[in-house]
């Protein structure tokens, strides 16, 4: 899997401060797309385990507390990035159970693949989705279009 | 026959007999006679001018001078030429106030009219009171402050602060007013004497009053401290008003303690609301609206948490049709552990009241109880924006509220080290400096000596000041032992350091540079300890705001020292010890840099962060609210909260050239807007009151810390 961006401290993706990765590789080619530079999974850097292990520390930072990890992209649910999103999040909840996980998808959860299925399980907050045009709203919490959901785990959504 | 051209321009006929009388002068100074000497200096005059048509008055003067030193009337020389310059040095002056006061009438003078983010100079009182300001500031100049403080003033060294104020008038800056003292004992003001309120609704009123008559006769601003404490008696008052209204109406005991309990949330809404209104309407014989400031928080009584909850819910709706955000008054919310601090906290659920507060309007800012009490001795509300008073007694008891400052007079640290070659001859100059802030700070508490109470009724005779003065009593004693501050400015440690160091490291990346900086400060914190010691006044290090300062001493430096990379390049010096605006760091590690300065300039501080929109994210902002908790004392978030009247946008407008421009719609209308940006402690708004160039730039350079 390659990647665009880490911020190791972020407040506008998700409730609280985050750590926040943005993936490489999306299939949905959304028009209007608000970050179609990670559209191709060979863009950004490659993602490594010195990465991972850096996210896995930034989380458990005791200075500065972290609320939880967020994932982004690029589609962290695009199929050749299952396998080190999928260990990354097992890893970030194993290790932080009471910090959470959020996720944007351009997936609807209803279409989502037994393997995506398996990565969103350790998923807490699910922003899923296409980005329609036409349905563009920049006073929307969380999301860019009013057809996108926010699917939380804690309200039985996911 | 020779003509003379006069300074102005004119033309007047050479006349031999007014250079015989000013050569007799100088004679008669030196204390010589010699009555041929004058007739024989007039007459070399004539013959060497002979035969020209006209002769500029510059040469005609130069050439008495150059006669007389060749004379055995050396001592008369001299009296001559020191009496021509003292009498350019007169003229000139007179130009600059004549150039003044033009500035005000053809508003044209930028310096004067922006100097006050507060001061709208376009309308008539403004105009009056900024007139006022440059005849006081020119009269105290020349006549007033000693000749040394007025020249290091001029030449930038130092700032005296609010000349066009003080010490013309016997006036100081800024004040917690004794509201409780006042209502509690009643006041007469103007021709009403006033008793002590029945209820929220007028207590409120009465605050109002009393918040317009201290502010015209203080410059600084004026705050209240702990107003939920203060008015709490007032909500109780309402209740059992409306307890007992209810229970002859109704006649069941529940059903009237029902109805009293909304009547009085009603009510206690609706006073908050009126004062707030009316601090925004208020127009001070100042000529502005005061700089006013409510502390609250710390109470956890039914009425303490009523008042704190209405005025959080008044500021968050908004002023007037299009719901502007009130700059005034500012908010100061107390936050303490055991209070409101934690989630088991009882008044948790009001800290999260203040935060969607401070994400929607940017106050309240923060004071954070155990650092507080920490760096300054004792929990208060700031005097104004960011001037704290160090712990003070009476009988046994500690005493805030009717104390005061007295001034402040601020140094150019960037300019002592322009001055330096290294660190041995910075502190060497900024040493004869301080003695020049000394007498500048003396020479403010001298000008309230002998001063009678009858100057402000307001404040000395109807217990503004927590006493209660005769007409005839001098008010020095009010002043002294500590009662009130007395305090040092500086200004632009990030850029003395550059001018010191080399700016190849920045100050935020060096450890030795940091520890360097902090070294500054703790150094003036000693010599105005040395002061407090000496004098028995309460001296105190104070980090200057700096809204006009900043331009002025960077344009003066400027123009001596030319371009300085890393010092005079930016037009305007940072704020006392903030980390530099352009600098890219976390809110975090910017508390981290700044948590060293406060406990040093314990006077006055204040620290605050540039955040993105937060409205939606007020669990990040309390994050970093419980960061500083332990680390600073006094902390403001800074967020766009801009909005557009045309299109409904909200969030943050962009400086342009034309003016603040909506960057949904391009409306760049001042009047259908509201941007709302921190002056310094407090907040301005700039498309209807433009900051002085300096600021301007500061505040566009500004980079987000999240």
């Amino acid at each position: 899997m390659n990647y665009h961006k880490y911020y190791p401290l972020d407040v506008v993706n998700g409730e609280g401060t985050r750590c926040v990765l943005f993936v490489s590789g999306c299939a949905h080619k959304c028009v209007g797309c608000h970050n179609a530079s990670t559209i191709k999974p060979d863009s950004g850097h490659p993602y490594t385990l010195e990465l991972e292990e850096q996210i896995l520390k930034d989380l458990g930072d005791t200075r500065i507390h972290r609320d939880g990890l967020s994932l982004s992209g690029g589609d962290p649910l695009f199929p050749s990035n299952l396998n080190d999103v999928g260990r990354l999040v097992r890893r970030a909840k194993e290790m932080y159970p009471e910090k959470d996980i959020w996720m944007w998808t351009g997936y609807e959860l209803e279409e989502l693949s037994k393997a995506q299925l398996a990565v969103v399980k350790y998923v807490d907050v699910l922003i899923d989705g296409r980005f329609v045009m036409a349905e563009r709203n920049l006073s929307l919490a969380w999301r860019g279009s009013a057809n996108q959901r926010i699917l939380r785990r804690t309200e039985g959504m996911l | 026959m020779t003509d003379i051209i006069k300074r102005d321009g004119s033309r007047q006929r050479f006349d031999e007999s007014r250079i015989v009388k000013a050569v007799a002068c100088a004679m008669n100074d030196a204390g010589l006679r010699d009555d041929d000497f004058a007739r024989s200096v007039a007459e070399q005059i004539r013959h060497a001018f002979n035969g020209q048509g006209t002769v500029d008055i510059y040469d005609l003067q130069a050439k008495v001078e150059n006669v007389m030193m060749r004379s055995r009337y050396k001592d008369a020389a001299r009296c001559y030429i020191e009496f021509r310059r003292e009498r350019d040095i007169e003229r000139e002056s007179r130009n600059s106030l004549n150039k003044e006061i033009l500035g005000i009438i053809n508003q044209d003078n930028e310096q004067i009219l922006n100097e006050n983010a507060n001061k709208d100079s376009k309308i008539i009182p403004t105009q009056r009171d900024l007139l006022a300001g440059v005849v006081a500031r020119h009269y105290a100049r020349q006549h007033i402050l000693p000749r040394h403080v007025a020249q290091a003033h001029d030449r930038g060294e130092i700032h005296y602060h609010d000349l066009d104020y003080s010490p013309f008038f016997p006036m100081f800056n800024c004040m917690l007013i004794d509201v409780k003292g006042m209502l509690d004992n009643g006041f007469k003001m103007g021709n009403a004497e006033i008793e002590e309120p029945r209820s929220i609704l007028t207590a409120t009123a009465i605050t109002a009053q009393i918040i317009a008559q201290v502010s015209s006769h203080i410059y600084g601003g004026t705050s209240i401290n702990e107003i939920d404490r203060i008015h709490a008696p007032y909500v109780r008052k309402t209740y059992e008003k409306h307890r007992a209204q209810g229970m002859r109406w109704i006649g069941d005991e529940e059903k009237a303690e029902a109805y009293a309990l909304e009547m009085t949330e009603k009510d206690c809404f609706d006073a908050y609301q009126a004062l707030e209104y009316e601090i925004n309407t208020l127009h001070t014989a100042n000529g502005q609206t005061p700089f006013v400031t409510f502390g609250f928080g710390l109470g956890t009584s039914w009425e303490e948490r009523l008042v704190q909850t209405s005025i959080l819910k008044n500021r968050i709706r908004g002023l007037g049709r299009n719901k502007k955000t009130p700059i005034f008054p500012k908010l100061v919310f107390g936050i303490r552990k055991g209070v409101n601090l934690d989630k088991e906290d009882p008044n948790y659920d009001i800290k999260q009241l203040a935060l969607e507060c401070a994400s929607k309007r940017m106050y309240p800012d923060i004071l954070n109880y155990d650092k507080l009490v920490e760096v300054t001795g004792s929990f208060k509300t700031p005097m104004g924006c960011r001037s704290f008073l160090g712990i003070y007694e009476e009988k046994g008891e500690l005493i805030h509220d009717g104390r005061n400052n007295l001034g402040v007079v601020s140094l150019n640290l960037p300019r002592i080290a322009l001055e330096s070659t290294d660190e041995t001859s910075f502190y060497k100059l900024l040493d004869e400096r301080l003695v020049v802030a000394k007498d500048a700070l003396m020479s403010r508490i001298q000008r309230l000596d002998n001063v009678t109470a009858s100057v402000a009724p307001i404040l000395y005779v109807e217990g503004a000041c927590g006493v209660r003065l005769k007409p005839t009593d001098k008010i020095s004693e009010v002043f002294k032992n500590g009662r009130a501050s007395i305090s040092l400015g500086y200004i632009g440690i990030h850029e003395t350091i550059n001018a010191l160091f080399g700016n190849e490291e920045h100050i935020y990346d060096s450890e030795e540079l940091k520890r360097k900086g902090v070294e500054i400060v703790a150094y003036l914190r000693k010599a105005v300890e040395s002061w407090k010691r000496e004098t028995g006044y309460g001296f105190s290090l104070y980090s200057t705001p700096s809204e006009s300062l900043c331009d002025r001493f960077c344009r003066l430096d400027e123009k001596e020292y030319g371009v300085v990379e890393g010092v005079t390049d930016k037009g305007y010096y940072t704020n006392s010890f903030h980390l530099d605006v352009q600098k890219n760091a976390t809110p975090y590690d910017k508390v981290d840099f700044e948590m060293d300065y406060p406990p040093h300039a314990s006077g006055g501080f204040i620290c605050y962060g540039e955040f993105p929109n937060m409205q939606r994210n007020i669990k990040a902002l309390e994050n970093v609210w419980d960061y500083t908790y332990d680390k600073v004392p006094y902390y403001g978030t800074n967020t766009p909260i801009d909005s557009c009247y045309k299109c409904g946008y909200e969030g943050e407008f962009e400086a342009t050239a034309r003016g603040f421009e909506c960057p949904s719609c391009q409306n760049r209308d001042s009047t259908k807007m509201s941007v709302t940006r921190r002056v310094c402690g407090y907040l301005g708004q700039p498309n209807s009151r433009p900051f002085i160039k300096g600021k301007q730039e500061e505040v566009t350079r500004r980079v987000k810390h999240l």
